[in-house]
């Protein structure tokens, strides 16, 4: 962990329930993460990596240890801030792709910044818009989308507001091995030719096969951190 | 799992406390009605029973024609007759009484005691055993003098015994000293009247009445029962006096108070009727959308071998639960809501005595029969659709439910149903149908719009959320167009009570521009008029020439009196105005035929009829009548004039007013007509006002505009009695709009958990389910104003003949828009709360 982690933890501890029963879902966790990282998070069910991921992306509160994100500690702030930080720093690509069924491609791509109240930087939207390739079906509602093209577009809605780091819950899990493959070149695209930072949430090998680096979890601590081979240009 | 079970409770647990509230509010509304009013019965009995039981027999006099509830008879007993009775071997003893409302009291400060609704009433003191006062303090007046009081009303204006009050009735002011305070049929309190209770001699001089009773009240030797007294009573009695028994007077004195009263329980009634109906939408609505969520549930049961019938069972089942349950609740809020009303009565008014609660079995049937039927019958659509949920449904996420089978004649069905309720309103209206007609007409046309709005609700959601900006008012507007028919039954039930409103309002506003437009057409210039201080009851015959007399800046004086009669011929009676022969100086007649010398020229044989009694009974200017008053006479009587009447001065028959009084019996005047210089009207209404207030307090003098305003303050008064009762419709469709709320949002828990998740804060979550809600209910709003306009149009079109002004009051309906907006506020705020309050992380994995 050094202090160009644009997300990191330390001493992590995430207790759920009281007394006897209490379980650690993190037991004292530290973990950097760099800016331009693409990371897998893997481990069995229960290993507690999506606590890991939802404690560093501030949906959850941890029990105690620090959480910063781009600079700041986020395991205090109130809900208002952590509202505010999630919507300018963190970017969101879940298992269930989670497209709201009444806004087109485009409005489910420009929710964030609709949210914030912000105009959408043409051409980065544009840039987004090609990496996805949907530009002819922008206007097209979720139920008119398959599952692939789905989450293409919650991966443009992560993107679109250029977060410090996207954090990506399963992203493959409902995707057929054809629209995983697809989903998780473009995030590979979005660090490489992009330039943002992911942390992928995952048990299939071939998703993390993807990325720079891959932390294994077991039981609440990170048992592996290893360097994936693949040449990063 | 278990996490999930009790999210659903949770959301059950609101949804289940607003629809047996639903039930339980129109149930209580219907509860409380029957409780009120036989506990009003019920009291007004005991008093009437208490105030009569020394009273074995009791002699009434008998108009050959009865003018109505509570008016004066026109006959008296003759004096002579008192000793008959006396002379009738089965009689111990037997008195005169008599009564007059036609006084004012006041305190030794000056104050007036009583004045407002409810009557004061001169009672003369009867001894042992007819006592209908019991003194608690005191005694009964035995000098000339002497007066005795309701103890409530001495509390009231903190008199004691020994102080002096003063009255003013026929003849001069004078004063009284008050040596006794009572209880009157063993009541303090009856209903704010004030008593007042003097000598036999005292109170004929105050009614103006010579060698005349009211009422002979008779008491039988012992051994004689009451019955055989009545007869033989009645062998010596006139036909113009009624002989009952003692028992049999106060059933009839009682008689006229249930008469009354029915009137209000059908207008209470009603306004529960609609609170059930408004509930019918909300429990149709809740199942509908509960049945929906259950799907994958019903499903799972069907894959486990369950028939349509048993699913369907369940939710019927669920549906009498509910209905009982809520129908219990509802009874038992009535029991409340009776005391809630009582005192509402009592801040317009009435105060009506009412002793413990009388709870009849039959407020218990109707009220579980009615709760539970109407709960049935709105759950019973959903069941059935419960029972189309496919077994396959269980298996896959996220299925749908199948539009129905029948969904396609929805709309259909909906403009079927409007146009039988139109139907219906203008056969009542038009075809001389009855209110019940239009009132069943409007409940079809209700359902028929309920039916048609998911059509209406896309453009209206869009436009009526246009103002609200960015992203969030985005979602409002498509999250209320995303089940357009939930919306629209939950925006059809606050339609119900808006359209009522706004009809009510308008009505109200046009009746104000008729009566204004009616009296400016009629009254000349510089008229005045009087009235008794308590409303509608006559003045003293000798006001009239009193008026004229005292204050020499009034040029005419005109006394307007009414009575009935039956005509030969006619069915039912026909109303009588006695019209003197100086009217056109004051009041301007709208004749058809005639002219304004005919009222002066009527003498002893002629008549003026209204068009509308014309019409209906084919009469032409000397036409003959054969007319019997309520003294008994017979007179016929030749069509001399027919007038159009809009401002209601014209019974069907007039006459002039001294027939009135010679053959009618009148002895008092309705109204009189003071015309002055209208140069002058404020310095001659001085004069006037300080006479009055001298020789006659209980008139007063109102100029035309005064008139008008008074009118449409009674109108005000009425209307805001509706609004407070139309209320209770509306605050049940916003516990409909409540629920639909929270089930939506229990329904879009992930995209909640979602919005949050990728930044979006409470505040914009609250905001944006505040938009829906508001959306929702101005939707309700706009459509209730719009059918509010239609009804109140073609009302006016059915009254326009009677002379009725349309007259919309715009800005009332603009306020009444933006309240159907700010209700849409209230009703967002608990499920907006629980909708910012959902844990993110536990919203996400929501399935």
């Amino acid at each position: 962990m050094t202090s160009a982690d644009i997300v990191s933890c330390t001493d992590l501890v995430r207790r759920y329930g009281e007394g006897e029963a209490a379980v650690n879902a993190l037991a004292g966790v530290t973990v950097g993460f760099t800016k331009g990282e693409y990371a897998a998070i893997m481990g069995p069910s229960g290993s507690g990596k999506s606590t890991l991921m939802h404690c560093l992306a501030g949906l959850d509160r941890p029990t105690a240890g620090s959480v910063v994100v781009d600079g700041v500690e986020i395991a205090s702030l109130d809900d208002k801030s952590l509202t505010t930080l999630r919507r300018d720093k963190i970017g969101f690509i879940f298992q269930s792709f989670n497209l709201l069924p009444v806004l087109s491609a485009e409005e489910n791509i420009l929710l964030p910044l609709s949210i914030a109240g912000r105009k959408p930087d043409q051409e980065w939207y544009d840039r987004l818009v090609d990496t996805i390739g949907l530009r002819d079906r922008l206007s097209h509602r979720p139920s008119q989308l398959s599952g692939g093209q789905q989450q293409r577009v919650a991966v443009a809605r992560a993107l679109v507001s250029r977060p410090a780091v996207v954090f990506a819950d399963e992203p493959t899990g409902n995707l057929d091995s054809k629209a995983s493959a697809e989903v998780l070149q473009m995030l590979r695209q979005a660090v490489d030719d992009l330039g943002q930072t992911v942390i992928m949430v995952t048990h299939d090998h071939e998703a993390a096969d993807v990325a720079d680096r891959t932390v294994v979890l077991t039981d609440g601590l990170i048992v592996e951190d290893r360097r994936t081979t693949v040449a990063v240009a | 799992m278990l996490k999930l079970s009790l999210r659903g409770f949770g959301a059950r647990k609101v949804r289940l406390g607003l629809t047996l509230l639903a039930v339980a509010l129109g149930v209580a509304l219907i509860s409380g009605t029957y409780v009120l009013t036989d506990t009003i019965n019920k009291s007004f009995d005991n008093i009437f029973a208490t105030a009569a039981k020394g009273t074995d027999v009791s002699v009434t006099p008998k108009d050959a024609v009865v003018e109505g509830n509570g008016a004066d008879t026109a006959t008296t007993i003759p004096a002579a007759f008192l000793s008959k009775v006396q002379a009738v071997p089965g009689v111990s003893k037997a008195v005169g009484t008599v009564g007059t409302s036609n006084v004012a009291l006041f305190t030794s400060a000056n104050k007036r005691i009583g004045g407002g609704g409810a009557p004061t009433q001169v009672i003369s003191a009867t001894p042992k055993p007819f006592d209908v006062i019991s003194y608690t303090d005191g005694r009964a007046p035995t000098g000339d003098n002497e007066v005795a009081l309701l103890a409530s009303t001495a509390k009231d204006k903190h008199i004691k015994v020994g102080d002096d009050v003063s009255i003013v009735g026929n003849g001069p002011r004078q004063t009284l000293k008050v040596v006794g305070l009572g209880k009157f049929g063993g009541v303090s309190n009856v209903g704010g009247f004030v008593a007042v209770i003097v000598t036999l001699p005292e109170a004929q001089r105050l009614a103006g009445v010579k060698d005349a009773y009211d009422e002979i009240l008779v008491a039988g030797k012992p051994g004689v029962t009451p019955p055989e007294l009545r007869s033989q009573v009645q062998s010596i009695a006139p036909s113009t006096v009624n002989v009952r028994t003692g028992q049999q007077q106060a059933d009839e004195n009682a008689s006229d108070i249930h008469d009354a009263l029915g009137f209000l329980t059908t207008a209470l009634l009603a306004f529960g009727g609609i609170a059930l109906f408004v509930g019918a939408f909300i429990i149709f609505n809740t199942f509908s959308i509960t049945v929906a969520q259950r799907m994958r549930e019903f499903a799972l049961l069907r894959t486990l071998g369950a028939s349509r019938r048993q699913v369907m069972m369940q939710v019927i089942f669920e549906g009498l639960v509910i209905g009982v349950a809520g129908s219990v609740i509802g009874l038992l809020l009535g029991v409340v809501l009776a005391k809630g009303l009582r005192a509402l009565f009592k801040l317009f008014g009435a105060d009506l005595p009412s002793q413990g609660t009388i709870i009849e079995t039959r407020t218990i049937v109707v009220s579980l029969l009615v709760g539970t039927i109407v709960t049935l019958l709105s759950g019973l659509a959903p069941a059935y659709r419960a029972t189309k949920v496919p077994p396959v449904a269980a298996l896959r996420e996220g299925a749908v439910l199948p539009p129905g089978r029948n969904a396609r004649f929805v709309t259909p069905g909906g403009i079927v149903l409007t146009a039988l309720g139109a139907a219906g309103i203008a056969l009542g209206l038009f075809g001389g149908g009855s209110v019940a007609l239009v009132g069943l007409g409007a409940l079809l046309v209700f359902l028929g719009i309920a039916l048609l709005s998911p059509k209406l609700v896309p453009p209206l959601a869009s436009f009526i959320g246009a103002p609200m900006p960015g992203i969030v008012g985005r979602l409002a507007r498509e999250n209320a167009t995303r089940q357009a028919g939930r919306t629209a039954v939950t925006a059809s039930a606050l339609m119900i009570g808006v359209t009522l409103v706004a009809f009510v309002s308008i009505f109200a506003q046009g009746l104000k521009a008729t009566i204004d437009d009616a009296v400016d057409t009629a009254a000349k210039p510089g008229t005045l008029i009087i009235e008794n201080t308590a409303g509608g009851s006559p003045l003293p015959a000798q006001v009239a020439p009193g008026i004229k007399a005292a204050v020499p800046g009034v040029r005419t004086v005109a006394p307007i009196s009414f009575s009935t009669s039956k005509v030969a011929g006619v069915a039912g009676k026909t109303s009588v105005s006695g019209i003197p022969a100086n009217i056109s100086q004051v009041f301007d007649t709208q004749w058809k035929q005639g002219n304004d010398a005919t009222f002066a020229s009527l003498g002893a044989t002629g008549a003026v009829v209204t068009k509308k009694f014309a019409d209906a009974q084919h009469l032409k200017v000397g036409s003959k009548l054969s007319v019997l008053t309520p003294t008994g006479k017979r007179l016929s009587l030749t069509v001399r004039g027919i007038a159009d009447d809009n401002s209601g001065l014209l019974a069907d028959l007039s006459v002039s007013h001294d027939l009135a009084t010679t053959a009618f019996g009148k002895t008092g005047d309705a109204l009189i007509f003071a015309g002055v210089p209208p140069a002058q009207e404020q310095a001659v209404k001085a004069q006037l006002d300080a006479k009055l207030k001298q020789f006659y307090p209980i008139a007063e003098a109102k100029t035309i505009q005064q008139f008008k305003d008074q009118q449409a303050t009674q109108i005000n008064g009425l209307l805001v009695l509706i609004y407070v009762l139309l209320l209770l419709a509306v605050v049940i469709s916003l516990f409909g709009i409540v629920n639909t709320l929270v089930l939506s949002i229990y329904e879009r828990t992930r995209e909640l958990g979602m919005l949050r998740a990728i930044g979006t804060s409470r505040r914009q979550v609250k905001r944006m389910i505040r938009y829906e809600s508001i959306i929702t209910a101005v939707i309700g709003a706009v459509i209730g104003v719009v059918l509010g306009i239609v009804f109140a149009l073609a009302v006016a079109q059915a009254l326009s003949s009677d002379g009725f002004k349309l007259s919309i009051p715009i800005v009332q309906l603009v306020i009444l828009l933006v309240l159907g907006a700010l209700a849409g506020v209230l009703a967002a705020i608990l499920p907006a709360r629980r909708a910012a309050r959902l844990n993110v992380l536990e919203a996400l994995a929501y399935e």
